[in-house]
């Protein structure tokens, strides 16, 4: 009886055991399918001002305490950034970002990570930063070899877009 | 014979569980049933992991470039120990979540969550968001490409909160965004706000039991570090290759008790998480208050025959019981109050009430504390219509709970049953009047099994009051081949059976208990 109860003793702490070993490393998971590669898309841009800086006049600036005569006030707002990836030619993402900040006066942040068939590609990146509703005041193209398993990074920052993270050479 | 009020009995999924955990019971013995202890086995793994996590830690580089060699030394370069102590930190780790969830699940199902207790099932709501991060928090100091994979997961996450304007995200872009100060912020987190802060929530989460059990039994703590020491010596712990944030994320070895999230949110969007997360959270922490359950009435303490021992109030698993301020004038210093948010209504008070005692010349027959849907008077009533009916004899009487094994599904020929809303409500008086006076041949007493009752406290406290332990003990005149005790789940009826039968069998033998001089019957007053 005694060895039948230590029996199940053995047996409970070998179902722990087991059931941790079992989820604990495994099963296993692909974040992606095999052999593809990966696009990210990063942003953190400083679009330009709603509304543009203007020069306070001299009695505007008679007005004002001694301390405080600047030469210009700027609103704070800023314009969204529109922006648009394509990949030999294909629209990929399409996206405006508003201006992070309680008076959207800061950068427009995006991030996304894309997957894609491992090859050459042609990318175009295209972005308006002003208050205009069409077109776009930036556009870059460039290209891209892309290994299985090999990741680019394309940033748009304040001064523009670069690719990074594979070996590319530029178009344009 | 029934108790004065029907009461309900266990529902089928808690029968079902405990037909299951009988079986454990049989072998490691009900004090020492893993199910009875799963919350304190759950804390006893997270002191592994915190020992093991305080070895790795004198071990490990809080930078960069050595975060994931030095884990790697640990494992490979330190012989057998580094590894062991690595494997246990993770699965000791592991376990305490599955233990959580089991936690969790059977309190659920035995519907403890709700009442006075909703205040243990709130707390405890907080803890598995706790655990959850400090595992996940664990796995970036690895550094692999599974940590690499977790961070910009969990950044991701983050990120659709709308609390960072700068996305964390973009730190881990790319090997060169990634700051080497992120190891000491992590390591801060994972080895001292997280441990901090979980030992906090597990405080919270017990602020209102009495006497908790937070350690198990010796024989679990053996038990179940020698199954993850097994564990960690077939199948040891190893890492990915190095992180590679330029690099696609290949085949990983996912540890689903603390990042299922992440291939779930792969699956789905961090928005989808969110929902699913905060709304599951919420759902489970209304459960108390969603259908509730009928509320029994709650103790109600009779200050003419309240003394003021205090001994309802230190017996009290809820903490229901405060000793104040006489406010009657009597000669006494303090007397009991009842704080009815906090009382189960499950009678342990009466007791523990050294006023409990049929034997008392009174009727109706009050006590200092007692429960309006059971009193001792209704209890005294019971045994002497057993006696006037001249039912007792060479019968047994069965005093049974509400949440134990079936007293009534068990009767022999030769028994009586009573069943009381727990074991505890028993006074020990009450024993004794049943073999004296009411003229029964032997008395059982069949509640919860061992460490496993429903009112926490109820089989301990009965148990030891009959062994003279603990106050008001059973007197030194009651024939102790006389009384039987059996601790049992629902389910085990035939058990008991059995066990009556050789117990009835046996009182033959059994000197017989010493006859009151008078007997004693009550005309009113």
């Amino acid at each position: 009886m005694k060895a039948l109860a230590l029996s199940g003793q053995g047996l409970t702490w070998a179902v722990l055991a087991a059931l941790v070993g079992l989820f604990g490393q495994g099963p296993s998971f692909t974040p992606y399918e095999p052999g593809q590669a990966l696009i990210k898309l990063s942003m953190a841009h400083l679009p330009e001002r709603l509304e543009p800086c203007r020069q306070l006049s001299e009695a505007e600036r008679e007005a004002l305490p001694p301390t405080r005569r600047v030469e210009e006030v700027c609103g704070r707002e800023r314009a969204p950034t529109r922006f648009e990836l394509r990949l030999d030619g294909e629209l990929l993402v399409a996206e405006t970002v508003e201006p992070a900040g309680l008076s959207s006066g800061g950068r427009s942040y995006y991030l996304e990570y894309l997957p894609v068939d491992p090859g050459r590609y042609t990318v175009t990146v295209r972005l308006a930063d002003t208050p205009r509703t069409t077109g776009f005041d930036l556009e870059r193209e460039m290209n891209l070899d892309l290994n299985a398993g090999e990741s680019a990074l394309i940033e748009i920052g304040d001064d523009g877009v670069s690719l990074g993270g594979v070996e590319t050479e530029e178009s344009s | 014979m029934s108790s004065a009020q029907a009461r309900p009995r266990p529902v089928w999924p808690a029968r079902a569980l405990a037909r299951g955990e009988s079986v454990l019971s049989n072998a490691f013995g009900g004090a020492a049933n893993p199910f009875h202890h799963l919350g304190a086995l759950a804390i006893y793994c997270l002191y592994i992991a915190l020992v093991t996590g305080i070895y790795l830690f004198v071990f490990y580089s809080t930078n960069l470039e050595g975060a994931w060699r030095s884990v790697e030394a640990i494992t490979h370069e330190q012989w057998i120990i580094g590894g062991v102590m690595r494997s246990l930190h993770r699965y000791s780790s592991d376990a305490a979540v599955l233990l959580l969830a089991l936690h969790m699940l059977r309190e659920l199902v035995r519907l403890r969550h709700t009442g006075a207790r909703w205040f243990s099932w709130l707390t405890g709501m907080p803890l598995i968001w706790i655990v959850l991060i400090f595992g996940i928090s664990g796995y970036w100091m690895v550094w692999d490409q599974l940590a690499a994979w977790v961070a910009t997961a969990s950044a991701r996450l983050l990120d659709w909160l709308p609390i960072f304007s700068d996305p964390m995200g973009s730190s881990f872009v790319s090997n060169k965004t990634v700051s080497g100060r992120l190891f000491t912020l992590i390591g801060f987190i994972h080895l001292v706000g997280l441990p901090i802060i979980l030992v906090l929530g597990i405080w919270f989460h017990l602020l209102r039991v009495r006497y908790p059990r937070i350690h198990p039994t010796r024989k679990l703590m053996l038990g179940s570090l020698a199954g993850l020491l097994v564990l960690s010596l077939v199948v040891p712990v190893t890492s990915h290759a190095p992180a590679d944030l330029e690099a696609v994320p290949g085949v990983l070895a996912i540890d689903w008790f603390y990042l299922a999230v992440f291939p779930l949110q792969s699956l789905s969007s961090p928005g989808t998480i969110w929902l699913a997360g905060t709304g599951g959270t919420l759902l489970l922490a209304a459960l108390p208050w969603i259908l509730p359950r009928r509320r029994q009435p709650v103790a109600e303490v009779h200050l003419p025959d309240c003394t003021g021992c205090g001994f309802c109030a230190e017996d009290c698993p809820y903490g229901a019981i405060d000793m104040v301020p006489r406010t009657d004038g009597r000669n006494f210093e303090l007397e009991a109050r009842v704080n009815a948010s906090l009382c189960v209504s499950c009678g342990i008070c009466t007791g523990s009430c050294p006023s409990s005692s049929p034997f008392r010349q009174r009727t109706p027959l009050t006590t200092g504390i007692e429960m309006p849907h059971f009193t001792m008077d209704d209890f005294r009533n019971e045994l002497d219509r057993a006696r006037d009916s001249e039912l007792t004899g060479d019968r047994i009487l069965v005093f049974g709970c509400d949440h134990g094994v079936d007293v009534e599904k068990a009767e022999i020929g030769t028994a009586h049953s009573m069943v009381l809303p727990c074991v505890g409500l028993l006074p020990p008086p009450g024993i004794d009047y049943a073999l004296r006076n009411s003229g029964y041949a032997g008395v059982a007493v069949a509640g919860c099994a061992d460490c496993d009752c429903h009112h926490r406290l109820g089989e301990r406290w009965t148990q030891e009051r009959i062994e003279r332990e603990r106050q008001p003990g059973l007197r030194k005149r009651v024939p102790r081949e006389r009384l039987f005790t059996f601790w049992a789940k629902p389910g085990q009826e035939k058990d008991l059976s059995l066990r009556l039968e050789a117990f009835s069998a046996g009182l033959d033998k059994a000197s017989a208990p010493e006859a009151p001089r008078l007997a004693i019957r009550r005309t009113g007053t």
